[in-house]
């Protein structure tokens, strides 16, 4: 039963940081967004699991908030932004080799960070730890690598995802007060980043935050 | 009673600005009257702390203030009150059009309430939760006025500070996760005390890599080096108001979430690790800030630029024993009352010259002379000079540190003071000598505002002078509980 539990915890994170790896080769914000929103699925997916073999209700709540919040209304309201401009990726300051290979090291520097981590734990979920902090630090490299404010938005969502991920692996879920305090600024901060495209788009007449060079010093 | 009152009225100032439509100025009035309460609420809960007693409230109590909250409540209201009467929405020559200062008036409202919550949650995911709203409350006011460089900065605000703050989330989970390996899973968890009461028992691995991720994350919304590239822009493009909240106080919110883990991790693992990490970042800014203080040519990043210099000189007076704790408090009370003052006055000046670059605003002493001298007066009082307060908490900072035999540090803080003085006083001389450009008016107008910000002055110089017997005994009451 353990076993099973633990390979699906494996399993499903490994799948959430592969979606964010696609963020490194692709180079239409479409099929970001799409990433995006299956990675927020799996996430459910994953809480959901947790909370099946914990028995725990409220985390089946949480699971459907995620799958609401994350993988319906967000990645609804990306492709209307994206929609009527087709967004591609600019060259990133980095290309897809380099990016690669970085984000490999960027994974294998969670596992050295996580070890005393997985040692202290002795929950059938440890195993995916590593992989939710390579979620993390890969989200934190595409938000400094990439040039379009919506890749940079989407960035910082897949890095929300990798948090709650990890609280849920290493902990079955943190307090609900905290969880829906967490959603709420999900949710509102992403409607302000959302309003702050569409004003760049019309001050700068483009989502390039190469154009954002103005204020120096 | 006294949390109703505190957090409360905010709130409700935000909802009357919100659904008064269409705006007008008795709506700027009423939310500056209620401004009042938070800041009774807060000294208030002082005199409650100095009488001994931690205020609590709610389930599981929910929200509570011991000395550390009382005091950054205090900052938080007094610079509210002072943002709420001088900002945009008052008077028909504020420069605003009605939609933009009924945003000020709902978003500045809900950016202190976030602020009050996040110093008074006793739950330090919920604190984590709060001081996350005040990014999204702050970021929409900095394009008050849409530019494209105000636009550029509130973007990077938002970009920067909502990473940062989710790596301090990480720490907070990390913390959580191993709490809860060794005493499963309780509500109470996160609560700050029941954190500080296991603390002995946690993993040091695990609190360690906790507390770094917790200082980078809680640091960016502080201003450390290097995580300070956003401030410079968000403090200079907002509205001055709003940049004398951000630097008065969000600055201070953001240390006091790292006071609060540092002393739970100092319970577990000893300050020799938490000291070094505050000192190696308190140093960075203080020494980025001090040389980029000299080639500045933005009056209103200068002032920026000088927060960095003292938030990182709180960090370093933080990681000096008890001496060192308090000077960091004392210093912090000094600073927000003087840098709020600051932005406040270089709103003032700008007003009237319709430029923030130093070049362009000489003459300031001929064309508003009384802004000029308290100008004057708040930039020797930020460079540390007597009699003003930050120089002594500045100087008791030093001794800490001599005291606690950092010799070569101390040398090296006096060192980058005297950079930051004397590019800060080299400043000053041009902007209030030379002649004023020539359509700008002379003689002082709309004269009231001078009176808050003199107010500001006195208690500076009080401050200075000497040291209030009930500041001195919440002080100490604070260093009881960071450094015992």
């Amino acid at each position: 039963m353990d076993s099973l539990f633990s390979q699906l915890a494996v399993l499903g994170s490994s799948l959430t940081l592969i979606f964010a790896l696609m963020l490194l080769w692709h180079r239409s914000v479409r099929a970001y967004t799409t990433a995006f929103a299956w990675q927020s699925v799996v996430l459910a997916g994953i809480v959901a699991v947790v909370a099946y073999f914990d028995r725990d209700l409220q985390l089946y709540l949480v699971a459907s908030m995620l799958l609401l919040l994350k993988g319906w209304f967000i990645p609804r309201v990306l492709r209307r932004m994206e929609e009527p401009f087709g967004e591609q990726e600019l060259k990133p300051y980095v290309n897809t080799a380099s990016s690669l290979l970085i984000a490999a090291l960027l994974v294998l520097f969670a596992h050295a960070v996580c070890r005393p981590l997985v040692a202290v734990s002795h929950l059938p979920t440890r195993a995916g730890m590593p992989l939710a902090l390579g979620l993390i630090f890969v989200s934190l490299f595409v938000i400094a690598s990439r040039k379009k404010a919506l890749t940079q938005v989407i960035g910082f969502l897949m890095l929300e995802n990798g948090i709650a991920l990890l609280a849920v692996l290493g902990t079955y879920g943190i307090p609900l007060v905290v969880e829906i305090g967490v959603f709420l600024d999900l949710l509102f901060g992403f409607m302000v980043m959302q309003l702050f495209v569409y004003r760049i788009r019309a001050t700068f007449e483009s989502i390039d935050v190469d154009q954002l060079g103005r204020l120096k010093h | 009673m006294i949390f109703i009152l505190l957090l409360c009225p905010p709130i409700l100032a935000a909802a009357i600005a919100a659904l008064a439509r269409p705006y007008r100025f008795w709506v700027g009035w009423l939310t500056a009257a209620l401004s009042f309460a938070p800041l009774g609420a807060a000294l208030w809960l002082c005199a409650r702390v100095l009488d001994g007693e931690v205020s609590t409230l709610g389930p599981g109590e929910f929200l509570r203030a011991d000395g550390l909250s009382a005091l950054v409540a205090v900052c938080v209201g007094f610079v509210a009150a002072l943002a709420a009467w001088l900002g945009p929405g008052l008077t028909v020559t504020d420069g605003y059009a009605a939609a933009e200062r009924r945003s000020y008036r709902v978003f500045s409202n809900l950016f202190a309430f976030t602020m009050l919550l996040a110093v008074t949650a006793h739950n330090v995911g919920v604190m984590w939760v709060a001081i996350e709203a005040t990014t999204i409350t702050s970021a929409l006011l900095i394009p008050l006025h849409t530019t494209k460089a105000s636009v550029e900065a509130s973007w990077k605000y938002i970009l920067i500070g909502s990473v940062g703050i989710a790596l301090a989330f990480v720490g907070t989970v990390l913390a959580y996760f191993d709490f809860v390996n060794l005493a499963g899973e309780q509500a109470s968890a996160l609560n700050w005390t029941s954190l500080l009461l296991s603390a002995p028992v946690l993993h040091d691995a695990v609190l360690k890599l906790a507390f770094v991720f917790i200082l980078i994350g809680y640091g960016t919304k502080a201003g450390l080096a290097p995580m300070h590239t956003w401030l410079p822009d968000a403090h200079s493009e907002s509205p001055s108001a709003l940049s004398a909240m951000m630097s008065g106080v969000l600055l201070a919110v953001a240390i006091y979430a790292i006071v609060r883990w540092k002393i739970v991790v100092d319970a577990s693992v000893g300050r020799a690790f938490t000291d070094g990490l505050l000192i190696v970042l308190g140093l960075l800014s203080l020494a980025i800030a001090a040389f980029t203080l000299i080639g500045q040519r933005n009056y209103k990043r200068l002032l920026a630029y000088s927060s960095i210099e003292h938030t990182g000189l709180t960090c370093l007076g933080l990681a000096l024993g008890p001496l060192g704790v308090f000077a960091a408090m004392l210093h912090m009370i000094n600073h927000t009352v003087t840098k709020s003052m600051m932005f406040l006055l270089a709103g003032r000046v700008q007003q009237r010259y319709r430029s923030t670059l130093i070049v362009e605003v000489p003459g300031l002493a001929r064309t508003m002379p009384v802004t000029a001298g308290f100008f004057a007066a708040g930039i020797f009082a930020i460079a540390g000079l007597p009699p003003f307060g930050l120089f002594i908490s500045e100087f008791a900072l030093v001794r800490a540190g001599f005291a606690a035999g950092r010799v070569w540090l101390m040398a090296l803080v006096l060192a980058l003071l005297a950079v930051a003085f004397t590019a800060l006083v080299t400043h000053l001389n041009r902007i209030l000598y030379g002649p004023p450009p020539e359509p700008t008016p002379l003689g002082e107008r709309d004269c009231w505002p001078l009176i808050p910000t003199g107010a500001c002055i006195l208690i500076i110089v009080i401050l200075g002078l000497s040291l209030p017997p009930p500041v001195s005994r919440l002080l100490n009451k604070i260093v009881e509980i960071a450094s015992p």
